[in-house]
């Protein structure tokens, strides 16, 4: 046999047992491997291409999204984080080399601005000559050196499919080996949720892997977030707290930041200052992109500089631990809900009940508008069952008809009730409405919440706590006021406003005919003696199971779902536990399960004709209009409708789709083109940029559009920048006098993609007050069934046109046949 | 003391090397537009590059190569001499600069331009 065994190594191993051993293959020689940077990850690849097409630590970068590296302390560089001798820079992805003059200096430069500095050029240095540090997919030789021939003998072989795969394991075991690749489980499927369970065990044994599931691959997601080279703008909020400005771009548009979500600020350090660094809330974030984070601390702050921040997102379990709490309450805690609701929850057979009560001689409240007919069909009925679903499609005002039900449970005398929806946005406008009843309610908001502005912010806790004007709070308030003077209290100080505060809060919410939260902000320790045996969730067709299960386990008797399972479902970001069924929201599996839900019928949003094509597809064709022509006339504007009184058309598109910059959306731009010019003859024609929306499905095209227009329209940029592009998800229970929907898709070929989902269509669809218009291909589109009925409906009333827009056309194009029958 | 040398190349999956070559450009292509969008303002320059480093010893650009004593790293006898060239490259360490030596391949780019100026200058 082959000799060469000499250090004791086996060829094919590698050795793991050096922490600088690269993680793939187990060269340890200090000058081949370097150390990836995201502070999450921390991992030592090497400069070596093995099987692949790619260096060892390309492959990595690449695949995890991971952008800096460090230098092995032994390297002939020493231990040295790579970045642009200008700006401080970290993206390698950027950096390259460049003689700084004619001399045999070099300094690494970043490509995107440094390079183009005029300032350089002026230098007399030879820019041209600028050398990537990433070429042919490895880092250059002479700086990270790739191993020798011994070496990678001994390093263990690893082809592309295990690369991926352990890269795929460490998003969420960042701890994972190659080895754990063999074991079993590791690309096991979880259990599918079920249509119904024996015992709330089983529910629990089904959902909490799901749950478990989707909180790892948030906080993964979450955690590599991190951004450096941030400029920072200074405020102090009206509570005296430090407010830092700053531009955190979205990498991929799965992260969305939302108020109260928690962000950690830091700062190196420099000759002046000390390193330093600060968690603070999410308050707002301004139409610029821009975040405003108020920080926890306020001392310490280094408000005299302006660059080189660095965020990373602090990662709650918060909401996860309820869904997992809730789940284990329902099933070890019999009083959690009544006898009835667990075995409906769980679909057993049970014998229809109804609730005594005597019921109201009118239906409407007081403060609310006058109900429909099937907006008091559903009071009626859902005041005599213990479980009732209400299906609200799109402007047939479910918020007033939920406010007109709370209302008359809260009369019943059967203790305090309990709203609830996924959103704050939705709590919020239930609040507003319940409140206007005359009834007392308090709105509760998350800790992290209580400094973003809310429109109803006279309602809630924090803010009736700090209100709350009577002599023996005087104690309270005294200590208040000394907080926010001095920023902190003494430790006593501090432990005696803590506990008036906790009593307040307490008598407060006591006091309260209606509790408002979000669904995971019932499961607040602050609720938690609280009992509530009636509970009403809207938007619940939007929350998971163990997220509608949170407000439900405070003892609930009676439990109203509003939602329209017609339109688009939860988020759930997790792929394995989308495909078990997380996705699944509890209202449709009560569907499934045979309980019919109450259809609201009346549509108050849509012009008329806008309202047809989703009532018939979507609806069976029992949606009304509450509104006429008349009503939706668009008086005064100038607008090119091909057919008067069907402000609606369908404008065909045959303009290429693209690969978007990140690799991972689409875009169109001659769609973004023509959408910019019918949005500048909407804003000619009078119409104001609050009233126009863009949809499109795709990251990549909402990007380019916002761009496009601002710099090609014609009209001034702030109006454009004023337009709302966004995706259909985020339209959701929201609407607009005017949209115009991009589709992009326009390969032949491929799918398309989002818009196979009829419930995104049909969100799609039914956003529009006043008028709508399309811009898509009918050759692709038509190719699935849905899309081909839209097409043809749009075709049969002469909307379906083509040409400049002053000029538009009807279009002879020839549709596709239908590739399946769409049920 | 032979060793059986196993052959490493060729045995890439075509498909996945396009497919890896479309995410690393795509991964560059982001990279320089989330720069582009991030700085409107063009920065000014702020690079301090202290003049000593440009004095010294390095005007000898046949620099020995860095692992000169093995030999298989260095010498290219057959061209006649090193085929390594010697640089400064300049860091930042915290508020400090600072300088290593490094040897690049004498067809590298960087030097190339470098020998070629100076071969200029010297014709003046
Ligand atoms: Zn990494
Ligand atoms: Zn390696
Ligand atoms: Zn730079």
């Amino acid at each position: 046999e082959e000799t060469g065994d000499d250090e004791g190594f086996e060829y094919g191993k590698g050795d793991f047992s050096v922490e600088h051993a690269c993680k793939y293959c187990g060269v340890t020689n200090p000058a081949c491997v370097v150390r990836c940077n995201v502070p999450t990850c921390r991992k030592w690849f090497c400069n070596s291409r093995g099987n692949t097409s790619g260096s060892h630590i390309v492959n990595h970068l690449v695949r995890a999204k991971h952008k800096e590296v460090c230098l092995h302390k032994d390297s002939p560089l020493g231990e040295t984080i790579l970045e642009c001798y200008n700006c401080g820079c970290r993206n390698v992805f950027l950096l390259g080399f460049i003689s700084a003059k004619t001399e045999s200096v070099v300094v690494l430069l970043c490509r995107e601005p440094c390079l183009s500095v005029n300032a350089l050029k002026d230098m007399n240095w030879d820019l041209s000559q600028w050398c990537p540090l990433i070429d042919d997919r490895c880092f250059l030789q002479w700086l990270v050196k790739v191993p020798s021939e011994q070496e990678q003998l001994r390093a263990r072989q690893v082809s592309a499919q295990q690369i991926n795969k352990v890269e795929e394991l460490w998003k969420t075991n960042p701890d994972a080996t190659l080895e754990d690749l063999e074991k079993p489980g590791v690309d096991d499927e979880p259990q599918p949720v079920a249509l119904k369970y024996e015992d709330a065990y089983q529910y629990q044994n089904v959902f909490a892997p799901l749950i478990k599931l989707e909180a790892d691959y948030d906080k993964m997601m979450k955690e590599s977030q991190s951004k450096d080279n941030l400029t920072v703008r200074w405020d102090i909020g009206l509570n005296k707290k430090r407010i830092a400005y700053f531009v955190f771009l979205k990498e991929d548009n799965e992260l969305r930041l939302v108020p109260g979500d928690e962000l950690r600020l830091r700062y190196s350090g420099d000759a002046a200052h000390p390193a330093w660094q600060s968690v603070g809330h999410v308050i707002k974030l301004t139409a610029q992109e821009e975040v405003a984070l108020e920080l926890r601390a306020s001392q310490g702050v280094p408000v005299d500089v302006v660059h080189g921040f660095s965020v990373d997102f602090v990662w709650k379990s918060t909401s996860f631990d309820r869904m997992q709490g809730a789940m284990k309450t329902f099933a070890v805690d019999e009083t959690s809900v009544s006898g009835y609701i667990y075995h409906h929850l769980l679909g057993h057979e049970v014998e229809v009940q109804m609730v005594r009560n005597t019921l109201p001689r009118r239906f409407g409240a007081p403060g609310l508008p006058e109900l429909n007919a099937s907006q008091v069909f559903a009071v009626k009925s859902v005041l005599q069952k213990p479980i009732s679903l209400i299906q609200g499609p799109p402007g047939t005002g479910k918020t007033v008809t939920s406010a007109a039900i709370v209302y008359h449970m809260a009369k019943q005398g059967q203790g305090q009730v309990l709203v609830c929806a996924p959103s704050n946005v939705a709590v919020d406008q239930l609040a507003e409405k319940i409140s206007a009843t005359g009834l007392k309610v308090v709105r509760l908001c998350a800790k992290s919440r209580e400094a973003v502005s809310s429109p109803v912010e006279h309602l809630t806790l924090h803010y009736q706590v700090r209100h709350l004007d009577t002599s023996e709070k005087s104690e309270l308030h005294k200590l208040q006021q000394l907080k926010d003077e001095q920023g902190e209290l003494s430790s006593s100080d501090e432990k005696k406003y803590k506990a008036l505060k906790r009593a307040t809060e307490r008598e407060i919410s006591q006091s309260a005919d209606v509790i408002c939260c979000t669904c995971v902000g019932a499961g607040d320790p602050r609720l938690a003696n609280f009992r509530f045996r009636q509970v009403l969730i809207d938007e619940s067709t939007q929350s998971n199971e163990p997220e509608c299960l949170i407000p439900l386990v405070l003892g609930a008797k009676q439990v109203v779902l509003v939602g329209d399972h017609c339109q688009l479902g939860p988020v759930i970001m997790c792929k394995k536990a989308a495909r078990a069924g997380l996705a699944q929201s509890l209202f449709e599996r009560l569907v499934m399960l045979g309980v019919k839900p109450i259809r609201l019928q009346v549509q108050y949003r849509m012009h008329p004709a806008l309202s047809e094509f989703p009532s018939n597809n979507f609806y069976e064709g029992t949606l009304q209009n509450g509104v006429t022509i008349n009503e939706r006339q668009s008086s005064g504007i100038d607008f090119p409708w091909p057919v008067p009184n069907r402000p609606m058309f369908f404008y065909v598109q045959m303009g290429q789709e693209e690969i978007s910059a990140s690799g991972t959306s689409y875009l169109n731009r001659t769609e973004a083109a023509n959408v910019e010019k019918i949005v500048t003859t909407f804003l000619k024609s009078g119409v104001v940029p609050s009233q126009i929306g863009v949809i499109t499905p795709y990251e990549g095209q909402r990007a380019y559009i916002v761009n496009y227009m601002s710099r090609n329209g014609s009209l001034r940029q702030q109006l454009y920048k004023e337009i709302e592009v966004a995706s259909v998800d985020s339209f959701q229970g929201r609407e607009k006098d005017y949209i115009i929907l991009s589709c992009v898709r326009s390969n032949e070929h491929q799918g398309i993609g989002f818009l196979n989902d009829p419930r995104r269509l049909n969100v799609a669809l039914t956003r529009a007050r006043y008028g709508i218009v399309i811009l898509g291909n009918p050759k692709v589109l038509s190719k699935q069934p849905l899309w081909n009925g839209l097409l043809t409906h749009y075709k049969e009333n002469e909307c379906l046109v083509e040409g400049p827009l002053n000029n538009l056309k009807q279009s002879m194009v020839q549709f596709q046949k239908p590739k399946k029958i769409y049920n | 003391d032979e060793v059986h040398v196993r052959q490493f190349a060729a045995q890439v999956d075509p498909q996945e090397a396009a497919e890896f070559d479309r995410e690393l450009r795509a991964l560059m292509q982001e990279s320089l537009d989330s720069r582009k969008l991030e700085l409107r303002a063009r920065p000014t320059l702020n690079m301090m590059i202290p003049m000593n480093v440009f004095e010294g010893p390095t005007k000898d650009h046949l620099g020995r190569g860095i692992e000169g004593e093995s030999g298989d790293e260095t010498v290219d006898e057959a061209s006649g001499g090193n085929k390594d060239v010697q640089v400064k490259v300049l860091v930042k360490r915290g508020n400090k600069q600072q300088t290593k030596q490094m040897y690049i391949p004498r067809d590298c780019s960087l030097v190339q331009s470098t020998k070629q100026k100076e071969a200029a200058e010297l014709e003046e």
